[in-house]
């Protein structure tokens, strides 16, 4: 629910505060290292990447630190294993022969150091988008541009949604994640897009959807609800044991492609009158 | 059975006071304000030749023993000239002081306005008063006095985020404080996210706050109470005065309805930065709303010389809105019937109901979005008070108190055909009765306490579903009940307060309270904001429950001119109240699986030295202190500072009269940056960088200090009846950047590198205000 009013606070202050912005030197703390997986399986037919590295000290001029040793295996419904090796080319563990369905549970298992880390997910079922479109709205002046996905979300079970955005062939970048809590049972709209992102009307969109489990809705969820107002920023709860961070994600996924400069003949729909 | 205690206690004073009067005589009476016809609160009414004295208690009301005879008499109270008389008692007299802090009109011999000799002789410690007059003397933001940033500036209280309203007392929560507006509790004391209060001071006579010692007939929050009293409005003469400022202006009306018998008083104040707004030519935005405004109103009314009626309400609403996609709008409402009543010279009585609400709203209808959102928390409460002054050397207090606590969290109603849901949540009912006594006793010239006690009930009452929780929150059983009581918690709270007169200008003092508080603000932010879930003592939330202990070292000097005191305390915090990560708290039956359930602890010493007469006037005060929690799922169960823990924090406020015209003002504070989480490592996911988080607050904010200006002209007035001020202000006068927030990101042109930066909420601000009077 405060999704609905924060930003309309939030984007009053900001008129007043950009221009108070500054770099500072803060002196932070070197913790112990800890390992990270973010393996996001999903019912795509391509190469199923899994990726292992530590945390690196905050100054580090590395983003992470990959770990090339770990072994990796994924269980699948009928108790067959498939080995996840490491690739230069994807810097991460790749099984070329994997693909996930529908339903079906799968386990991961990783050792790093003689470490061992579990995780146990199911894949939930897809559920279809029937229309696309796109919308232009005014706010404070300025226009924005958002994809509009809408469906008829199924009624009486909790579905999770999770949104990957990429923006003219940049890389793919973490959305948001929905869930159903206020529009069970109804028919949805998910607006994808916010007034941080540059989409033009010349804009290429690429939305990845997944249907995603509880627990790495939950997993996103926090990730997105921290914010520089946050009481107590914390990392997210991961669904993997042994302390790791990052997640084990099984989901369906559907890609959608937008060219807004075709769309905007026939199907913008206009909000600012 | 706590009725039956009750009334068996009264009906022993009652007849006590028959038993007990002899060569004694009462004299009884009232202190008001000579221009005004207010009555005053906590003045002295001494006899210096027999070193007996009284206050007045919050109606002006005060009552005193003395053997019969003729009696020299003084009455003063802080700021006002002490008058002195001679008094003849044969028997019990009635009678009522007028004092003045207008230098001219004095018939009466007169010594110059006098401080607060009682702070070094009253066996209360952790108490503070602050005038009406001494908070518009104050420099503050935006140049509108306000007495919640005024009591920030005193030692043990500690601001929230820079220009937030919101105060943490001696390392208690921000929900802790125990609000009273004339005895209603006021739930959500700040307009506009926290800049301003919602007490308009042109409404206020005077505010005590306590932060330990806390007298028995306080309860329900346990790390201070702010007790704020309305003025009644003027018994003599009509007057309006007001003020014109850049954010808000301001008026107030009071003046007799029937001379001497009857008065009342109303203020409002609104802010218009919404009228710029209006010259936007963009359509939504000069549809948009951004203002708040209060409304104060009291009127009494006399019935005779031993009953008095009074009726005040407060009603304040802060509106915000852009175009008509979106409208949230939240505010209080209180109102307090109160009767006092004097059923013998001994035994003054006072009987409130009191209502008081807090409620916020909200409208969405954009796109195929159209929902409200609306929710409420509200209390009824029928206090009852009797103060019994028939024996020798007691003061006597004892009452008793019924609160219904509603709260409707908030429930979302959705339009036709749109596309959200309606969700209900269930309301939440509970039943808090106490009783109370305590008695101030002066045990001997130098020695005197204050011990009471106070038994506190709370039913936690359905109709409504309740549900178990496992260790990770999730719901493993639910019960459903009707009208009927879920939960019954009773305890018992001590409270003793004694003082040691080492001389006649110095003390020792020492405290203990046990406090214990049913309803709990949950704010998952650094700043309170209106949406904050209330829940109150349910089954698996256990009351929290506080025990201090403080001892205090008082002492004036200069004839009063100056006053020192030094105060060191411990106080002991259970069940205390935190969340999961990524706690869902918004309109959610199984609220109560996501809180966490933990102990806090703080500690500090605090000094506290001020100057009250003379062209120079102000404070300087000074906190060394500690605040911690303990929660077994959270930074692995070891302690961790609180959010407000602040190892120092320094306040200096000097007011200067230049001239009969010019008055200058300066206010200092430096304080230790609050405990925050900063990252401890990063790493890479989705493409992104995220931050590693290793411990609870384990980091500081930067420093933070400023300084404020004021000065205030008052021109000769050209009309006998009219007045008027300008007062100029710059907050932050050197412009300090203080941090309001501090973020990490990646860096623009390399991602892979991070950087921390900080957010600078106000750099100097000026202000002007024009006030009047007539």
């Amino acid at each position: 629910m405060k999704r609905f009013f924060i930003p309309a606070i939030v984007l009053l202050l900001c008129q007043l505060l950009t221009s108070c912005e500054e770099i500072i030197d803060i002196n932070l703390n070197d913790a112990d290292q800890r390992v990270v997986i973010e393996a996001n399986i999903t019912n795509f037919p391509n190469t199923q990447v899994i990726y292992i590295s530590r945390t690196v000290p905050f100054n580090d001029a590395r983003p992470r630190e990959v770990v090339t040793d770990a072994e990796v295996q994924i269980t699948g419904p009928r108790n067959n294993t498939f080995q996840f090796v490491y690739s230069d080319q994807h810097q991460g563990y790749i099984n070329r022969g994997f693909t996930a369905r529908e339903n079906a549970t799968y386990s991961l298992r990783v050792i790093v150091d003689g470490e061992v880390y579990e995780s146990t997910e199911t894949m939930p079922m897809p559920v279809p988008v029937d229309s696309v479109g796109m919308l232009r709205e005014n706010i404070f002046n300025d226009t924005y541009y958002f994809a509009t996905l809408r469906f008829q979300d199924p009624a009486g079970v909790a579905n999770y949604y999770k949104y990957n955005v990429s923006v003219d062939d940049k890389p793919f970048k973490f959305f948001s994640v929905f869930n159903d809590k206020f529009n069970d049972g109804l028919y949805v709209t998910h607006q994808i897009g916010s007034v941080d992102d540059d989409i033009e009307m010349t804009s290429k969109v690429v939305i990845r959807r997944q249907s995603i489990s509880a627990a790495v809705y939950r997993y996103w969820n926090e990730f997105q609800s921290t914010n520089p107002g946050s009481a107590a920023p914390a990392n997210p709860t991961s669904n993997i044991s042994n302390g790791a961070l990052g997640y084990f994600s099984v989901s369906s996924e559907t890609v959608y492609e937008f060219d807004f400069s075709t769309y905007q003949e026939f199907s913008i729909q206009d909000t600012s009158e | 059975m706590m009725l039956r205690i009750f009334f068996a206690l009264c009906s022993l004073l009652l007849f006590t006071t028959v038993a007990h009067a002899q060569n004694r005589v009462t004299l009884s009476g009232f202190v008001k304000n000579a221009q005004s016809g207010e009555t005053m609160i906590g003045a002295m009414v001494r006899f210096p030749d027999l070193d007996i004295s009284a206050s007045t208690n919050s109606y002006g009301f005060f009552s005193v023993q003395v053997p019969a005879g003729t009696h020299q008499v003084e009455v003063s109270y802080i700021g006002y000239n002490t008058i002195f008389n001679t008094i003849e008692l044969k028997q019990n007299v009635q009678r009522s002081f007028e004092i003045s802090n207008e230098s001219k009109e004095i018939e009466e011999i007169v010594i110059s306005a006098s401080s607060r000799p009682n702070q070094v002789k009253s066996p209360q410690m952790g108490a503070l008063k602050i005038t009406a007059e001494e908070i518009k003397k104050v420099p503050v933001i935006f140049g509108e006095p306000d007495i919640l940033k005024t009591i920030q500036l005193l030692p043990g209280v500690a601001t929230g985020n820079e220009g937030s309203s919101n105060f943490f007392v001696r390392g208690g929560g921000g929900d802790q404080n125990l609000i009273l507006l004339d005895e209603a509790i006021v739930y959500n004391a700040s307009h506009l996210l926290g800049f301003f209060s919602t007490f308009n001071s042109d409404a206020i006579k005077d505010v005590n706050l306590f932060k330990g010692g806390i007298p028995a007939q306080y309860g329900g929050r346990i790390s201070s109470v702010l007790d704020i009293n309305m003025l009644d409005g003027n018994q003599k003469e009509f007057g309006v005065e007001g003020g014109i400022g850049l954010i808000a202006s301001r008026v107030k009306i009071d003046g007799p309805i029937v001379k001497d018998k009857s008065s009342f008083m109303v203020s409002g104040r609104r802010t218009y930065a919404d009228l710029f707004l209006k010259l936007s030519n963009d359509e939504n935005v000069n549809q948009s709303k951004l203002y708040f405004y209060d409304l104060n109103a009291k009127m009494n009314y006399k019935i005779n010389d031993r009953n008095t009626i009074y009726l005040s309400g407060y009603f304040g609403k802060d509106d915000l809105g852009y175009s008509d996609q979106f409208s949230f709008d939240w505010g209080n409402a209180t109102a307090t019937l109160r009767w006092n009543s004097i059923l013998n010279e001994k035994l003054f009585s006072n009987t409130s109901l009191i209502y008081s609400d807090f409620t916020y709203n909200v409208r969405v209808n954009s796109n195929d979005n159209d929902f409200g959102i609306a929710s409420q928390i509200q209390n009824w409460n029928l206090k009852q008070d009797f103060t019994y002054y028939g024996f020798n050397n007691h003061s006597i207090r004892f009452g008793l108190n019924a609160l219904n606590q509603t709260i409707r969290p908030a429930s979302l109603s959705a339009a036709e055909n749109t596309s959200v849901n309606s969700i209900t949540v269930d309301t939440r009912q509970g039943f808090e009765s106490a009783i109370y006594a305590s008695d101030e006793w002066k045990v001997s010239d130098r020695f005197s306490m204050i011990y009471g006690l106070r038994l506190t009930n709370f039913m936690v009452r359905g109709p409504g579903t309740f549900y178990d929780f496992d260790d990770d929150g999730e719901a493993i059983g639910e019960q459903q009940y009707g009208s009927e009581v879920v939960k019954n918690y009773l305890n018992l709270e001590p409270r003793l307060s004694m003082s040691y007169l080492l001389n006649g200008n110095n003390s020792i003092k020492a405290s203990y309270n046990r406090i214990v508080q049913h309803l709990h603000q949950l704010t998952n932010t650094t700043s309170s904001l209106p949406t904050d879930q209330y829940v109150i003592s349910s089954v698996n939330i256990k009351p929290q429950i506080a025990d201090q202990v403080s001892l205090g070292y008082f002492q004036n000097f200069a004839n009063n001119g100056y006053e020192f005191s030094t105060e060191i305390y411990y106080k002991d915090m259970r069940n205390q109240i935190d969340f999961r990560n990524g706690a869902d708290l918004q309109a959610n039956n199984q609220l109560e699986g996501e809180l966490l359930f933990g102990k806090g602890r703080s500690y500090g010493i605090e000094w506290l030295l001020r100057k009250n007469r003379g062209r120079l006037n102000g404070w300087v005060s000074y906190t060394l202190a500690k605040s911690e929690r303990q929660f077994d799922q959270i930074n692995g169960g070891e302690w961790f500072n609180a959010r407000q823990d602040r190892t120092h924090d320094i306040s200096i406020v000097a007011m200067y009269e230049l001239s009969k015209r010019w008055t200058a003002g300066a206010t200092f504070v430096y304080n230790t940056g609050n405990a925050i989480t900063f990252p401890s490592g990063k790493y890479q996911l989705d493409g992104s960088t995220r931050f590693y988080y290793t411990e609870r607050n384990g980091y500081r904010m930067p420093d933070y200090h400023r300084l404020d200006l004021s000065v205030v002209y008052e021109p000769t007035p050209e009309k006998k009846r009219f007045s008027s001020s300008w007062a100029f202000g710059v907050y932050n006068a050197y412009n300090r950047r203080n941090a309001y927030i501090i973020d990490f990101r990646e860096n623009e042109v390399n991602p892979n590198i991070t950087e921390a930066y900080k957010i600078a909420l106000f750099g100097a601000i000026p202000s002007v205000t024009w006030n009047f009077k007539f």
